[in-house]
């Protein structure tokens, strides 16, 4: 079964293309990567996925479990299980960690018609998880990510997944500002959620991540462009020639 | 007369003949009388005015209007002794006294040439600038005066309640050495024009903790001043939420005299509809190593407007004074309206002064990320807004009234069509 | 006008006098004592203005005798006796020192530290030169270049008469005349000033600066500028002069008023170094300025620099107005106040147009017995959407005596809008003075270093040839504040 489906999509954002017809289909269970170099559109095209506005999607589309995703609100959707792990997730200050996973899990449990959760039912469900991201209760006290290292934030980007389940998981640069030990840490975490029903799309600059976390195919990009597509070998050739190396072969 | 005067002197207020014999009292109401009209109603043209006209704001038609249920007291449930002030007089039927050996509680309409010495030492003294401030003293119904006597500790509730169209009253408190004081001070909805004046006179390490939760109705014209005189070692805290109203203006005067005197003031509010909501402070340093910090965070929506203006005076040879204020406000609707006016007045070199203010909306990228996690965006922006006032409500020491406060936000955030918890 | 400016005057004209025909030449010595609206006919007349000027001073003249001074700003001075002042004088009357001999001692000491080249301080200070026929060669050079670009740069009196029609459509349209006292009073009875036009898409060739140092600076005390940049045009214009200038009028208002059209760029610097009264307080220029920029095509910017170190009261707001969308408005300002010299002095920055942007850095350093207060406002209207200020404004003081106030004032009427204000006020460390001292530096250039780099960011705004003469100038204009 299909779960995300995308069709020659192009995206403008603050009045320049920056997507240029891409398409894309990723099967369930499936690990895909897409690899590029800076401003290649990567970051891009999960925000469009996630449905964050200023990304204007001029032409194509996007199927999501059969689905058009783009007149969804972002939270509509999270509640579908499309998750989004940030390259850079935000601070908010004055909002504790644990509230902030309460509200976030509890939302979408009443939206998916199911009973919200008591503080003490997510404290367990938060703990057990936590435990084997090596996350600290103490950091579940403190503010949502101010302060956290970038290896904490990531981590605590993986304790969602986890705890939300969904059914594609995009993660966006999940190893950027990451030591070895704490991309270990991450991409165990991730390997931990692969399962039959669950898909994800691994987004990187670099092939060291895909080393971890093994997709099943994957995907250049290249100006807005997918230049070379192929099987997990294809990032081991693009660490060898370089992204430069790879365009001119594609040409 | 204008409609302006009609409104702000109680009917049938004559005040050449508004003399109680008590020649102590009679002298400083006077005094307070000749002061008020040689300034008169303020406006926008007198500057510290500029944003909350209360001659236009008098002049105006209003309308009575129906007022919401009465909530009750946000503090009930928090102990301590409850009185009661209605219509600008102690109520002490109302009142639920259980005081301590060495607190007294006086009723302001029975002063006399006998009065104790600690009220005619400070009665009327303590604020004597602001023109509104000394119109309270010379136009007054009542109100109350309580002594906490050295060493004692308690809390103590003041409640407001108003039928009438027009009051005028005071408050002292003397909080005498060594002494700790935890005022809770609430307003109930009225739609009159209501006018307190209060003093505090905190003694060598004395601390008074204040805590303000004035509910007022959108038509009312709510105005307190407040004149805190803090001695060595002392420490004046203060919380103030209002919900704002026609005009609502709480303006707070400290003087921190001796050395170690300390003052932390703090404010979370929510403003919505067409209300107004002024928070003016002037802290004085008038001695070396004295501190003060003050946090006010403003969330505004609809039509409604915020006002903060906070001077901080430095005087001379006030070395090694410490200062700091912040004041934020986030607009939420298209033609809400925040003004801030933080201002130093530095005279003294050896000084940490500083000062930020800031207005502008909820971050668009928290909000985003709230949403990729599921969390609609009604309720994140709740969740944002309680976030951005959470600073400013956790400077309320007391675990309890921090939580009558919440209460006390919330429904005001219930009221702009922003998620409440 | 004094001495200087009738020499410099004459010599930047002497090329262009026979072209346009006309010869200042000035029969009345002084108008009577007082304003009245003879007063305002005579100085019209004496100009060759046309009809409409004159009505258009008279306008303004009616209107002054109905305000009042204003009084909230944090300054304090004897009362003016507007009625006992002379608002017109003849440049010839005032006694003219013969060599440098007759100068003042400590003006050229000042001259000195500051290197300023002889011939120039000779102007400056109002000697009668003969040896500046180098400056004349190098005036003709500028004219004739700004000619070739087709940017006007003349005397706001020639320009009246020469470029009447754009001088009607711009002057008072952003410092209306009813703006306030001062500004009213001088459109009333402005002496002269600057006319700059920069056509459409043309860059300004030079700073205006460079010009402006050799011909006349000296207009008067009521000085009147207008600059207009047109669509996509560029000119940056200095004002003033490091070097302290001998001036025998105690009131000083001017009005300055700066266009930018639809993508043009205004960058206005200022270095005011009028005299700031003996060490006691006596004597000394009263500085009321109005100056304000008008961004009114989209995406046009105006940005302020000023140093301001001189007079005994400086009371000056230059600010923006951010009509256009995408407008930039910018305001750096260093304000030395020493002995018992008063500033109060800030900028407004209004926002009315959609993305626009403001930026306030203001350092402010108080000495002696001196105040200084910096006043701002920050407005955003309703239809500013995304609207942006970040304000940063310090205080430094020197001594136990001074004073430095802060009064800022923010309303914001657009959700969209971020505005930013930070405030700090310190003093100059004892452990960073004592380590520069036990490095063998003298505590008073001690102090002229540690407070450069406080202005530092300011500083670094102003053109470079200039950027050196304000950096000597705070540490002179703090002499005697230590010690």
């Amino acid at each position: 079964m299909t779960i995300l489906d995308i069709r020659d999509l192009h995206v403008v954002v603050q009045g320049r293309e920056i997507l240029k017809g891409i398409s894309l289909s990723i099967a369930a269970g499936e690990v895909h990567a897409v690899m590029g170099p800076n401003g290649s559109g990567k970051s891009t095209l999960s925000y469009t996925l996630a449905g964050r506005q200023g990304y204007d999607i001029t032409s194509g589309r996007i199927l999501y479990q059969g689905e058009d995703l783009t007149a969804l609100a972002p939270e509509e959707r999270a509640t579908k299980g499309l998750f989004l792990a940030l390259q850079y997730p935000v601070e908010i200050p004055g909002v504790t960690t644990m509230n902030f996973l309460k509200a976030a899990l509890n939302a979408q449990r009443r939206a998916r018609g199911d009973k919200e959760l008591d503080a003490m039912s997510v404290l367990r469900l938060v703990r057990e998880t936590a435990g084997q991201l090596k996350i600290p209760e103490e950091m579940l006290r403190r503010a949502l990510n101010v302060g956290f290292s970038g290896g904490e934030k990531k981590r605590l980007e993986i304790l969602q997944m986890a705890l939300f389940k969904p059914t594609l998981a995009v993660l966006d640069e999940t190893d950027s500002g990451l030591d070895i030990d704490a991309l270990k840490l991450v991409a165990d975490g991730v390997n931990a959620l692969r399962a039959p029903d669950r898909s994800m799309l691994v987004i990187t600059h670099y092939q060291r991540l895909l080393n971890h976390i093994v997709p099943d195919r994957v995907h250049v990009l290249s100006d807005g462009r997918f230049v070379a597509e192929g099987g997990k070998e294809l990032a081991h050739e693009l660490e060898a020639k370089g992204y430069a190396g790879l365009a001119r072969d594609a040409a | 007369m204008s409609a302006a005067v009609e409104t702000f002197f109680p009917s049938g207020f004559d005040s050449e003949a508004a003399v109680s014999g008590v020649a102590w009292l009679d002298r400083r109401r006077a005094d307070a009388l000749k002061r008020f009209r040689a300034v008169g109603i303020p406006h926008r043209r007198v500057e510290e005015w500029k944003y909350s006209d209360l001659r236009n704001a008098l002049e105006a038609p209003r309308t009575r209007e129906t007022l919401g249920p009465t909530t009750g007291d946000p503090f009930r449930g928090v102990a301590g002794s409850q009185f009661l002030v209605r219509d600008g007089r102690l109520d002490w039927a109302s009142s639920k006294p259980s005081l301590p050996r060495g607190v007294e509680v006086l009723d302001l309409t029975a002063l006399r040439d006998d009065s104790p010495d600690w009220v005619k030492a400070h009665f009327g003294e303590v604020l004597n600038d602001g023109t509104v401030g000394q119109a309270s003293l010379a136009l007054m119904r009542g109100g109350v005066a309580l002594r906490i006597g050295p060493e004692i500790a308690i809390p103590f509730h003041l409640r407001f309640e108003q039928r009438e169209p027009a009051a005028h009253a005071r408050v002292l408190v003397i909080v005498e050495q060594g002494a700790s004081l935890l005022f809770l001070e609430s307003h109930a909805q009225c739609d009159g024009l209501t006018n307190i004046g209060v003093e505090f006179v905190l003694a060598p390490n004395a601390q008074l903790t204040q805590v303000r939760l004035a509910d007022t109705a959108a038509n009312a014209i709510h105005i307190e001043e407040i004149g805190v005189r803090v001695a060595r070692d002392a420490k004046f805290r203060g919380h103030f939420t209002q919900s704002g109203a026609k005009l609502a203006r709480l303006e707070l005067a400290i003087a921190l005299e001796e050395e170690g005197a300390e003052a932390a003031l703090s404010g979370a509010a929510v403003v919505a509809g067409k209300r107004h909501s002024d928070i003016t402070t002037h802290v004085r340093h008038d001695a070396g190593k004295t501190q003060s910090r003050q946090l006010f965070k403003y969330a505004v929506a609809d039509r409604a407007r915020a006002v903060y203006q906070g001077k901080i005076t430095v005087a001379k040879g006030a070395d090694a004074s410490d200062s700091r204020q912040t004041a934020k406000a986030i607009l939420l609707g298209e033609r809400a309206e925040a003004d801030l006016k933080p201002e130093l007045e530095i005279l003294a070199d050896d000084v940490k002064c500083a000062h930020g203010a800031a207005v502008g909306d909820l971050d668009a990228e928290s909000l985003f990320y709230l949403r990729t996690r599921g969390i609609p965006e009604r309720e994140a922006r709740g969740l944002l807004l309680r976030a951005f006032l959470e600073e400013a409500v956790a400077e309320i020491p007391n675990e309890e009234v921090r939580a009558a406060a919440w209460r006390f936000i919330d429904s005001g955030i219930s009221q702009t069509g922003e998620a409440a918890q | 006008m004094s001495i200087a400016a009738e020499t410099k005057s004459q010599v930047a004209e002497l090329g262009e006098k026979y072209k346009y025909g006309f010869v200042t030449d000035i029969e009345m010595e002084r108008a009577p004592r007082g304003l009245n609206e003879d007063v305002v006919r005579l100085i019209s007349a004496k100009k060759g203005e046309p009809e409409w000027m004159l009505e258009w001073r008279l306008g303004a003249y009616r209107r002054w005798r109905e305000m009042r001074e204003p009084a909230w700003a944090r300054v304090h001075y004897p009362k003016i006796d507007y009625e006992s002042a002379y608002y017109y004088a003849a440049p010839k009357l005032a006694a003219q020192p013969k060599s440098l001999e007759e100068i003042d001692p400590k003006l050229l000491e000042t001259y000195e530290k500051l290197g300023i080249p002889l011939h120039e301080q000779k102007l400056l200070a109002g000697v009668a030169v003969d040896a500046v026929f180098d400056s004349v060669s190098v005036a003709t050079t500028f004219k004739a270049k700004l000619a070739e670009a087709g940017v006007i740069f003349c005397p706001i009196s020639e320009a009246i008469r020469e470029h009447g029609d754009l001088v009607r459509e711009y002057l008072g349209s952003v410092v209306p005349v009813t703006d306030n006292f001062f500004a009213t009073l001088n459109s009333a009875v402005f002496s002269d000033g600057s006319f700059v036009y920069v056509p459409k898409g043309v860059r300004c060739p030079m700073e205006l600066s460079t010009y402006f140092r050799i011909n006349a600076s000296e207009t008067g005390q009521f000085e009147r500028t207008l600059i207009i940049a047109d669509e996509g045009s560029y000119v940056s214009y200095l004002e003033g002069c490091t070097a302290p200038k001998r001036d025998e009028n105690q009131l000083h208002a001017a009005v300055v008023e700066l266009i930018a059209l639809e993508g043009a760029e205004i960058k206005y610097s200022t270095v005011q170094n009028w005299y700031p009264g003996d060490e006691q307080g006596r004597g000394g220029i009263f500085n009321f300025v109005t100056k304000r920029g008008d961004c009114r095509g989209a995406r046009s910017k105006i940005s302020w620099t000023q140093v301001e170190t001189g007079s005994a009261i400086t009371w000056k707001y230059p600010s923006c107005i951010l009509r256009g969308d995408d407008t930039v408005g910018e305001f750096y300002s260093i304000a030395i106040a020493n002995h018992f010299q008063q500033a109060d002095t800030g900028t407004k920055m209004i926002h009315l147009g959609r993305n626009t942007r403001s930026r306030i850095v203001s350092k402010g350093i108080s000495a002696g017995k001196a105040q200084n207060t910096y006043r701002g406002l920050v407005s955003v209207h309703p239809r500013a959407a995304n609207a942006r200020n970040h304000t940063q404004c310090d205080s430094l003081l020197i001594g136990k005596e001074c004073g430095a106030h802060t009064v800022p004032y923010i309303e914001s009427r657009n959700p969209s809008a971020h505005v930013e204000h930070e405030a700090t006020t310190s003093k100059i460390a004892d452990d960073q003075l004592f380590y520069c001292t036990s490095r063998g530096i003298a505590e008073e250039e001690a102090v002229a270093l540690i407070v450069n780099g406080f202005c530092r960011e300011v500083l670094q705004q102003l053109p470079m040839e200039f950027a050196v003469e304000a950096q000597k100038l705070v540490g002179i204009s703090l002499e005697g504040s230590v010690g």
